[in-house]
């Protein structure tokens, strides 16, 4: 079981691994924004291009993206059909029993499909495939201190996803080996109603709550033992400071949040 | 010069008393001192109060009778500010038994630096700190590694190195090999005793392993919350009978060396590692021939 | 009768991912009935991926596992069978109670068997007897015991299913000298009264030249060593080159013999050190 990945962080070392990674959540929700801002088909294209480019800087395989991807399939293909059947307009295209579909329809599917897509590509090219966890986590937590003068526990929240990622491994091993420790005792995960294959889990979950609090307590007396004091004269080892060139990238992407808007005014192209 | 731990009268009883099966105070009357440098092995079967004791030490636990002076401090004093709390942390570190559930971040060095860390350390400081513990326990090239990832003596080697970063002037080891393989045990004690020999840390090592105790200068027996035996570990071992008689044992050698003794032979020297015990029998059968 | 023969077996972790690794490599194997066999190698051995292809918990890639020439796997969906005949306590097996009281916990595996109330009493009963848990302690809730008491309660919760093959990994792990002793000590005493073929897997030296007839050596997935405990014992290179080793009392006699005392052959514990150093001094 040490194969676990965490999250879906993709070793590498492209220009997006090396951006710092608060420039990169704004970048994502810049982008997210930006894919909201498309209304004709020039201005999808445009969209489509950008995330392949991101694709093409980041250095991550297609197979990567495309798993990432299929998880979605379902929604997009559920999306476009009802884009596809339910979409009316001007130009009919088929009129057949109860079936009409329209151009706008076709139109309404792509557009609809480009969209999500680039969602997903721009987050998780952004974030997760080229960000740690604990980088996330890092940043969402600087990204969010100034909340802490309003008595918001930023830094509680963002030690707790720290400890959830580190410790999800290890619970996930955990539940192997219970499960394996009552299969041996004759419980059956794989058949029966699924009544039965519910009560099957409650020999699981039940050790499985008994020793997470048991590893929570030993963790905070460990913690405590270390100085730990919750956030206040803190310091941290890895300071990052934000360079010039980390900019760089936020001014391409207001660029073309701009010149899709341009664009939507110009209105070539089909429009929706 | 003043002994650098003194505990006197020391007892410790469960608030609720209804709520434990066992009514009897887990420490009862412990007085010890240990001196700066020493390497102390706590031996006692599960249940003695031996882990108990090392908890009272970082206040983790508070006596409920007695007094406890770190390098002339009574850390018992109600008034003992955070600071005083922190302080007293940093300078007597401590590693659990169970590796998973110490290690907080999911990068070694980044755990490693969350102890200086919550000192409130300058950046650059840590750095530094973090890659000599690091080199200490011979773990330097798996700074960048995941924890889940490694094996429990690594894991173990990671927590020490965790608490030298603060540099502590004392560490409790709690059991700390008790889950380990005998390689990751061996990697663990050779770090102790490093640890020991060459940086002077005071080293107190709670633990049911005889051969492990026979490493360390000084063995304390703790049974039913009572210090019974307190010495060399030649010493300790020789009362192979009493040690029996609270759960424990003696290594496999020097347990040769006393079924021989009782047989009126003369076996000479203060024996306790493997290759002195080889010395001695060796020179009593060639003798003999 | 109660053997089981592994023939040409292989397994793999994460088959088909990047980090394929072969555990298991073409092991030919036979755990010889009524006997205590024990199993050595340090951790990622692959001694535990072997344990689990004794109950069928894991399917080889290739090879067969025999119990009493009987192919486990010939019908796959009757395996759940073959888990009662060869019981397996996991590492740290106090991880799995989860009943309201020991006594139901130890009644679980039986009473997945589909076996009569009657017969669960009964089997419950003995199982405590066997593993030293008194009648009191059985209405308690496991979480109440101590360390000690929840790895005995564990135990006998696979030995109430009765199985022909016992298979214990690491059964006295964290335990103190005492509890040690005692475990091996209830084990010892079962596989005498019942007859059955037990397999304990262990690190320790000491412990398993105390308690097996027969050993197996495991490293890097292959059976390094197996046989009597004199086969094994009688090459310590080979071991510590494993990065195991030979009892502390076996070290010690070659020490001896490295200043020039005869060779102790066949020396595993103290009683016998003792004896044979008496013997060279008459």
């Amino acid at each position: 079981m040490k194969s676990i990945a965490l999250g879906q962080y993709y070793p590498s070392n492209s220009i997006l691994h090396r951006i710092d990674p608060r420039i990169k959540i704004i970048l994502a929700i810049l982008y997210i924004v930006c894919s909201f801002l498309c209304k004709n088909i020039i201005s999808y294209a445009v969209l489509a291009l950008s995330a392949v480019i991101l694709i093409l800087i980041s250095k991550i395989p297609l197979k990567i993206i495309f798993g990432g991807l299929k998880a979605v399939l379902f929604v997009l293909i559920f999306t476009s059909l009802i884009n596809i059947f339910w979409t009316t307009g001007e130009y009919l295209l088929l009129d057949w029993l109860f079936i009409h579909i329209y151009l706008e329809g076709i139109y309404a599917a792509i557009f609809m499909v480009i969209r999500i897509t680039a969602l997903i590509i721009g987050t998780s090219v952004f974030m997760t495939y080229t960000t740690t966890p604990i980088d996330l986590t890092d940043s969402i937590e600087d990204l969010l201190s100034p909340l802490k003068k309003l008595h918001v526990p930023v830094h509680e929240f963002a030690m707790m996803m720290t400890i959830a990622l580190r410790f999800i491994p290890t619970l996930v091993e955990e539940t192997d080996k219970i499960m394996t420790a009552q299969k041996a005792r004759g419980v059956d995960f794989s058949s029966g109603s699924l009544v039965s294959r519910a009560k099957a889990l409650i020999p699981v979950l039940i050790p499985l709550f008994v020793s997470a609090f048991n590893r929570a307590s030993d963790l905070a007396t460990a913690m405590e033992c270390r100085c730990y004091h919750g956030g206040d004269g803190r310091t941290r080892m890895k300071v990052r400071h934000i360079r010039f060139v980390d900019f760089i990238p936020l001014f391409i992407i207001l660029i073309l949040g701009t010149s899709l808007v341009v664009l939507n005014i110009l209105g070539i192209g089909f429009t929706m | 010069m003043n002994p650098f731990i003194k505990v006197s009268g020391l007892s410790y009883q469960y608030d609720d008393v209804e709520e434990s099966n066992n009514k009897a105070p887990i420490l009862n009357n412990v007085s010890l001192e240990i001196n700066e440098g020493e390497f102390v092995a706590v031996l006692g079967h599960n249940g003695s109060g031996k882990s108990t004791f090392a908890k009272l030490l970082n206040m983790i636990l508070i006596p409920t009778e007695g007094e406890i002076l770190i390098n002339g401090k009574n850390i018992c004093d109600p008034d003992m500010t955070d600071d005083d709390v922190l302080e007293l942390r940093k300078n007597i570190g401590m590693v659990f038994q169970n590796p998973d559930n110490q290690l907080v971040a999911t990068i070694v060095e980044d755990d490693v630096a969350f102890g200086p860390e919550n000192l409130g350390i300058a950046p650059d400081e840590i750095r530094k700190r973090v890659d000599d513990a690091l080199r200490d326990v011979g773990m330097s090239e798996y700074a960048h590694h995941e924890p889940h990832r490694l094996s429990g003596g690594q894991k173990q080697r990671v927590a020490i190195a965790g608490i030298m970063a603060m540099m502590p002037r004392c560490i409790i080891f709690d059991e700390s090999t008790a889950m380990l393989d005998p390689m990751g045990r061996k990697e663990v004690m050779n770090s102790i005793v490093r640890l020991n020999r060459e940086k002077n840390i005071t080293v107190i090592m709670i633990t049911h392993y005889m051969e492990e105790a026979a490493m360390a200068d000084r063995i304390v027996v703790i049974d039913d919350g009572r210090i019974i035996l307190d010495g060399t570990p030649f010493d300790v071992f020789e009362e192979e009978e009493l040690l029996k008689s609270c759960g424990l044992n003696v290594p496999q050698s020097t347990a040769l060396v006393h079924l021989l003794q009782n047989d009126g032979l003369n076996i000479d020297g203060k024996c306790v590692g493997l290759e002195e015990c080889a010395d001695a029998i060796a020179a009593l059968i060639l003798k003999e021939v | 009768m109660s053997e089981i023969v592994l023939e040409n077996v292989s397994f793999y972790h994460g088959k088909d991912t990047p980090y394929e690794i072969k555990a298991l490599k073409n092991i030919n194997l036979t755990i010889p009935s009524g006997k205590i066999t024990g199993l050595i190698g340090h951790t990622g051995s692959g001694k535990s991926t072997l344990v689990q292809m004794f109950n069928g918990l894991l399917t080889p890639a290739e090879g067969r596992v025999l119990i009493n020439g009987e192919d486990i796997w010939k019908e796959p969906k009757k395996i759940r069978n073959v888990r009662f005949r060869v019981g397996l306590v996991m590492q740290y097996p106090e991880y799995q109670l989860f009943e309201e009281t020991i006594y139901k916990d130890i009644a679980f595996g039986p009473r997945n068997m589909r076996i009569s109330e009657d017969e669960i009493d009964e089997r419950v009963i003995q199982a405590a007897e066997f593993v030293g848990l008194e009648r009191e302690l059985l209405d308690k809730s496991p979480f109440d015991l101590s360390g000690g008491q929840k790895r005995r309660a564990a135990i006998a919760g696979i030995i109430a299913m009765r199985p022909e093959i016992l298979v214990l990994d690491e059964p006295a792990a964290g335990l103190d000298p005492r509890g040690r002793d005692s475990i091996f000590a209830n084990i010892t005493e079962y596989q005498k009264k019942s007859g059955s073929t037990v397999v304990i897997v262990s690190h320790s030296m000491e412990d398993m030249a105390k308690l097996c007839d027969n050993l197996v050596v495991m490293a890097a997935g292959e059976i390094l060593m197996s046989g009597d405990r004199a086969t094994v014992f009688s090459e310590p290179d080979k071991l510590t080159a494993v990065g195991l080793d030979v009892p502390q009392i076996t070290q010690l006699m070659n020490l001896l013999a490295k200043r020039g005392v005869p060779l102790a052959k066949g020396v595993y514990t103290v009683e016998q050190a003792y004896e044979f150093i008496k013997n060279n001094l008459r």
